[in-house]
């Protein structure tokens, strides 16, 4: 394929990419003006806290992080997807430009940190200074996020983590149907199966993912025969939130990940509850 | 030019005055940068509370080993090139003969002194090192990608000292006179931009190191 078919980067001529449309991206975009942006970014970048200012100010631009990316080695060692090319191109020419960059290049950087970056800490575990380079990652995640710069599914994902505390829009009813039916689904086969909602005391309280009532219901079947034949005093919480999946964390969408990991802690706290055992 | 270097006034400043602004930036920078940063972190909540001792120790440590780290074994080059170069760096200036003859002089001081032929081996090595690390940054795309000027000017920075001081001993190219002067500026203002440079991570890595250590103890893992 010609160049001409790719995107290549205003600022960066070596950051070349197969287009990847995205309404999360594409459209977003259209609403941003250089004052809300320059705004964003001097708010979530704020004072230089001192985990920024360590990396900024200790950062040799050695390259030595970049064996640790699996997006650089899967793609034959291509230095834009080095974990300090993400920095370069994202929060050094921020802070170079003093926050006065355009929609575009949010753009850019939305793709960067959300479709070129897992934020799995591998390249902390390979910087000689051990440098945070994910926290500085999700330091853009939330700027493009406060942006509503989103690649769209994720966005997706968090609305449903905002409205109904469990990424898959399943309402409380749902939830407690579904745990019955499996109750009564296997009882068929083991008469001794239950599937404990709310027991006080319970040693274990099991929090799935959210796709697991949704879409893979043999999950909780199979997790109820594992408990039963274990002999776990095992119990689920009714009430919100049982989807021990954190996507907000992903965006840096503090409000709704605090929401779901305290729910997690309330319902372990009300059920006096030993061990949590999540679905990973 | 040369007139100018070996003039006896530019030699006073450079020997006298110069050497004491020198170390003070140096001390006072360092001391000023380090509590900076830590009065950042005491401010942030979640950084100090986390801080691990025992951690950040074995993070440390793991790091300041020779091929004691994952990174270090599959960049091998890379980490004899570091290793021989900061060590050098490091050990040369502390224990150089010359030093601590002038040391001597003023104070009446002295220690450990290396041999001049392994002295003079060891700032060949911080040489060789420092245009290996220029042809690394100008040739390896993943370093020339994120390479910038000031990249170059604090490679600058730890290079001329040791040139001059080398060209000095041998008295190349420049009288002996003119050279040592050149080197004593050269090494002043080594002094006093580490503090204010990304040099300053002659200590901010024992602080990185100690928050990163920390974390990984935290998720029990390691971070080497």
């Amino acid at each position: 394929m010609a160049v001409k078919d790719k995107i290549v980067s205003r600022e960066f001529p070596e950051y070349i990419r197969e287009p990847n449309p995205d309404v999360g991206l594409d459209e977003s975009i259209k609403e941003l003006t250089p004052e809300k942006i320059e705004k964003t970014i001097k708010a979530v970048l704020g004072g230089r806290s001192a985990r920024i200012k360590a990396v900024l100010e200790t950062c040799i631009h050695c390259g030595l992080c970049s064996k640790a990316c699996q997006w650089y080695l899967s793609n034959d060692e291509d230095p834009t997807y080095a974990p300090v090319a993400k920095m370069r191109m994202t929060i050094w020419e921020m802070i170079k430009r003093d926050g006065k960059v355009d929609a575009e290049f949010i753009k850019q950087c939305a793709r960067i940190v959300f479709t070129e970056c897992n934020i799995c800490h591998r390249c902390s575990m390979y910087c000689p200074y051990g440098l945070d380079i994910t926290f500085i990652i999700g330091l853009v995640r939330r700027i493009c996020f406060v942006l509503g710069v989103v690649p769209q599914r994720m966005m997706d994902q968090d609305h449903a983590h905002a409205t109904t505390l469990n990424q898959v829009w399943l309402s409380q009813n749902d939830w407690l149907d579904t745990m019955q039916w499996q109750e009564e689904e296997v009882g068929a086969d083991f008469k001794d199966l239950r599937i404990p909602i709310d027991k006080e005391g319970a040693e274990v309280m099991w929090l799935p993912l959210g796709a697991e009532p949704k879409t893979g219901i043999y999950h909780v079947e199979r997790t109820a025969k594992l408990m039963m034949a274990a002999g776990v005093d095992w119990t689920i919480p009714g009430p919100d939130v049982w989807d021990s999946s954190n996507m907000p964390m992903f965006l840096r969408d503090f409000v709704t990940m605090q929401r779901i990991v305290r729910g997690l802690y309330e319902n372990a706290a009300r059920l006096r509850i030993k061990k949590m055992v999540l679905t990973e | 030019m040369i007139d100018f270097i070996k003039d006896p006034s530019f030699y006073t400043l450079v020997r006298g005055p110069l050497v004491w602004i020198a170390f003070l930036i140096f001390a006072g920078g360092s001391v000023y940068k380090i509590r900076e940063l830590y009065l950042l972190a005491k401010g942030e909540k979640a950084v100090l509370p986390f801080i691990d001792g025992k951690a950040t120790l074995r993070s440390i440590l793991h790091w300041l080993i020779p091929f004691a780290s994952r990174n270090w074994r599959i960049r091998w080059p890379v980490t004899i090139l570091t290793f021989v170069f900061h060590i050098c760096l490091v050990v040369t200036p502390l224990f150089l003969l010359a030093h601590n003859v002038l040391l001597n002089e003023s104070w009446g001081i002295t220690w450990f002194s290396l041999p001049e032929g392994v002295a003079d081996i060891m700032t060949l090595l911080v040489i060789v090192s420092c245009i290996a690390f220029l042809m690394r940054r100008m040739f390896a795309p993943e370093v020339k990608f994120v390479s910038f000027p000031t990249d170059y000017l604090i490679l600058a920075i730890s290079f001329f000292p040791f040139l001059t001081g080398y060209m000095a001993y041998h008295q190349w190219l420049l009288p002996y006179k003119a050279m040592v002067i050149l080197h004593m500026l050269f090494g002043e203002i080594m002094l006093m931009t580490i503090p204010f440079t990304r040099l300053g991570h002659m200590f901010y890595f024992f602080m990185t190191r100690s928050w990163m250590g920390s974390q990984f103890a935290l998720w029990h893992s390691k971070d080497w």
